[in-house]
This record gives C-alpha cells, sequence and structure tokens, in this order.
C-alpha cells in the first residue's frame, strides 16, 4: 500500500515537472550561469585543474539541489495540496520518498546536462568516463536525502529560502569533499580514488536516507 | 498539548549548590592547571590553555548529545520540558564550541605560527558551530510552539552526526591537530598523569558549570513557554 503510494507521488512528481519544467530549467540554468560565474572568479587557467573544476560543478549542483526541491514543496504549498497528501494513511512517509526519489531523478538529470557542459566549457579530457558517472550518481545520490529533509523542516517559515542553506550546507560539506575528490579521481584517471569516494558517497546516501526515513515524516505538518 | 503548569524540579532546587560546586571546582582546577602540573616539554606554558580548551571541546560535546537525547525524548513523548532541555543544551553548546574555536587559535598562534589553519579538526569544529546556530536560528523563525519544538527535534537529531565526525576527523584525515590523547580506544592515554589529573579536574568543573547553566536556562524556557501559551489563550 505504501509502496504504491510513493510510486503514485513519483508519478505525480515526474508528471508536474513534465507540464510545468520550471524546476528543471531554473536549475540547469542556474548550474549554467554559476559555472561561467565561479571559473571567470577563480580564472580560466585555475578553473580547468580536475579539482578546482569538480570543486566548482559540485558547488553550483548543490544549490541547484536547493532550489529544484524548494520549488517542488512550493509547489504542493501553492494550493495547499500538501494537506490533502498529509492527511492520507501512509502520506507523510510516500511524500518524501516519492519527492526523494523524483528529484533524485530530475536532479541527475540536472547533473547529466551541467556536468556535459562544464566538460565542455572547460575543455577536460576525462581519462574514467565510466568512474565519472557512477560519482555523479552516488553525488547526487549522497545530496538529494539531505536537500529534502531541511526544506521539509524549512517547510511553511518566513525566511526558508535563506534557512534552507544555512541548514544544509554545513551537514553537506563531507559530502561536497567526497564528491569533488571522486570526480577529480576520475577525470584525472585515479580509478581505486574514485571508487572509493563513490562508496563513501554511497554509505553518506544510506545513511541520510535512512535517516530521513525514519524522522522527516514527524517533521511534516 | 502543552501543560501550562511549571513545575519546581530537584533540578531546579539543587540550582545553588550547583552554582557553588562550580565555582569551588574550577578555582581547584585552575590552581591545578597554571601552578600545579607542569609546564610542557615542548609547549612550554602555552599549554595550560588546553586544559581549558580540551574541556570546553568535551562538553560541547555532551551537550550535543543533550540535544539529540532530548529531541529524541521530545518526539516521543511530545512532552515540552525536552524541548526546553534541547534549547538550553544547544545554547550552552554553541557557547562551549565557540570557546573552543577562540582557545584554539590562541593557542595555535605561539604552537602552529597561525590563527587558524585548514586542518580537519578545526574546520569541523567550525561546521559544528555553523550547524548549531543555524539549529538556533531555525527555532527563533518559527512562533508556533510545537512546530518550533518539533522542527527543532528533528534537526537536533540530524546534527549529532557531525560530533563523531569532529571526534574522529584527526584519525581519518592528515591533520596538524594532535592525535586523541586521553579517549584512545583500547590505548593509555598520552599525557603525564599530572597533567591527566588536571585535565580531568578541570572537566568536572566544566561538567558542574554546565549543569548549573542547564538548570537555569530550562527554568527560563519552561517560564517562556507557559508565558507564550497563557499569551495565546
Amino acid at each position: 500500500m505504501t509502496l504504491h503510494r510513493i510510486r503514485l507521488m513519483a508519478a505525480r512528481e515526474a508528471r508536474a515537472e513534465r507540464g510545468q519544467p520550471d524546476g528543471l530549467v531554473a536549475a540547469v540554468t542556474f548550474v549554467a550561469t554559476l559555472i561561467l560565474v565561479e571559473s571567470l572568479a577563480v580564472g580560466p587557467l585555475a578553473a580547468t585543474q580536475p579539482e578546482v573544476a569538480s570543486a566548482l560543478f559540485w558547488i553550483a549542483m548543490v544549490f541547484a539541489a536547493i532550489l529544484a526541491t524548494t520549488r517542488s514543496f512550493e509547489r504542493e504549498l501553492e494550493d495547499d495540496a500538501i494537506d490533502a497528501v498529509l492527511a492520507l494513511p501512509g502520506g507523510r512517509d510516500a511524500l518524501y520518498v516519492g519527492k526523494a526519489l523524483a528529484l533524485t531523478a530530475l536532479i541527475a538529470l540536472v547533473a547529466l546536462v551541467g556536468g556535459a557542459l562544464s566538460l565542455l566549457l572547460l575543455s577536460l579530457d576525462v581519462l574514467l568516463a565510466g568512474h565519472l558517472a557512477l560519482v555523479l550518481v552516488a553525488g547526487v545520490l549522497a545530496q538529494v536525502p539531505v536537500v529534502v529533509l531541511f526544506v521539509v523542516i524549512a517547510l511553511r517559515l518566513r525566511s526558508r529560502a535563506a534557512l534552507v542553506p544555512i541548514l544544509a550546507l554545513p551537514v553537506l560539506v563531507p559530502q561536497l569533499v567526497a564528491a569533488t575528490n571522486g570526480t577529480a579521481a576520475a577525470i584525472s584517471g585515479d580509478a581505486a580514488g574514485a571508487l572509493g569516494w563513490a562508496g563513501l558517497l554511497v554509505a553518506f546516501a544510506l545513511v541520510y536516507s535512512v535517516l530521513g526515513l525514519t524522522i522527516v515524516p514527524a517533521a511534516l505538518e | 498539548m502543552i501543560s501550562t503548569t511549571a513545575k519546581t524540579t530537584s533540578a531546579l532546587r539543587a540550582r545553588p549548590f550547583l552554582g557553588a560546586a562550580s565555582l569551588v571546582a574550577l578555582f581547584v582546577a585552575l590552581w591545578m592547571a597554571l601552578v600545579w602540573s607542569p609546564p610542557d616539554a615542548a609547549m612550554g606554558n602555552v599549554v595550560r590553555i588546553l586544559y581549558v580548551h580540551v574541556a570546553n571541546a568535551w562538553l560541547a560535546y555532551l551537550a550535543f548529545v543533550v540535544v539529540f537525547l532530548a529531541s529524541v525524548a521530545y518526539l516521543w513523548t511530545k512532552r515540552p520540558v525536552f524541548d526546553a532541555i534541547a534549547v538550553a543544551s544547544a545554547e550552552i553548546g554553541v557557547l562551549f564550541t565557540g570557546l573552543t574555536l577562540v582557545l584554539g587559535a590562541i593557542w595555535a598562534r605561539p604552537t602552529w605560527g597561525v590563527w587558524w589553519s585548514w586542518e580537519p579538526r578545526v574546520i569541523t569544529t567550525a561546521v559544528m558551530f555553523a550547524m548549531y546556530i543555524g539549529y538556533l536560528l531555525l527555532r527563533n523563525l518559527s512562533d508556533d510552539l510545537e512546530r518550533r519544538a518539533t522542527r527543532a527535534a528533528v534537526l537536533g537529531i540530524v546534527l549529532v552526526v557531525d560530533v563523531p565526525i569532529v571526534h574522529l576527523s584527526v584519525t581519518w584525515m592528515n591533520a596538524l591537530h594532535q592525535l586523541p590523547s586521553v579517549l584512545r580506544p583500547g590505548l593509555d592515554p598520552t599525557l603525564d598523569p599530572s597533567m591527566l589529573a588536571s585535565l580531568i579536574a578541570m572537566t568536572i568543573a566544566f561538567s558542574f558549570l554546565y549543569a548549573y547553566l542547564m538548570t537555569a536556562r530550562v527554568d527560563i524556557e519552561r517560564r517562556r513557554q507557559v508565558r507564550i501559551l497563557e499569551e495565546r489563550a
């Protein structure tokens, strides 16, 4: 029953995004703009170093994930749809898991487009493309449960646009470090390094998914 | 529903004794740290800052673990006293973490040659400081008593993940900060016995101070909860 609701919730989210893809468009545009601005700020030479390019990409991805997730929950609040979902038996779990799944797919898409754009703009040669894809997926999996968790905590609060980054960014520091190092390792051809950092990201994803599933339904009001 | 009765608990009755115990213990611990214990062979008298720095850091860990336990208890029972305990401990933990960072910087200047170093223990502690400032900010942005307590409890559970990260960061990564000297699983402390005794005395003194501050702050928060509910009614 709950699995069915989760599937419905994820499908509903995907449908809403297809019908009105402003979250996706905003996130992709945001990632592209931020990568450009950051690269200009640090200088084109420094920006083409794998470690710097990876850091710039993942910082942009964190903000894009916050943007897309906030937009997704704002949509629920606009017509009070969230109240109806929460009133359903198992609605809280379904809302959290369904949203997290749909947003993971959405942000993975943003990472794919943003990553390709980064490689193109910064003329980076990737030595281990498969490993890079693995780190990208693991990085997105590690980010989304944390971002959804903090968007839910700050839901219906005034100043939530400022509060979510303030709360989420310090918690996301280990994931940012792991994703940056894993991406740089994949670009530079360090297979063991890339796999090690990807494993750590998956561990973070598991810890925060379980934590989120355990306590987020209590925070949904 | 939140109870509007603020009871005088045994913890509150113990407050004057805790205050007196804090004063006495701090006086003894300061004498041990500043007079009784020897200077360090390498650091000289600068080592004396560490007695306060380390005690502060441990108490910050304790305070944030108490936030976690009180948060779990609040979500479990919905009793407002646990929310009061959580906010009190978070505020004291932020104070102790801030002091840890400042004292660490004062110690680092003559020892490492810089006030601030981008090394794992320092960064993770600063991140923990930022996290719990965010926790306090979240509380201040919410007006509704029950919702604020629920949101804060969820956050209080999530944020405790950083406490072991701070403590173990020096063993996981290449660090300028020294490795744990006392809490070493399966190993004896590396400190001279007189230094260890001074450190333990300072930690006990700060524990009394923490308990004293907790009783005072929990009392204030309970009164605040009652006032808000009376205004609402």
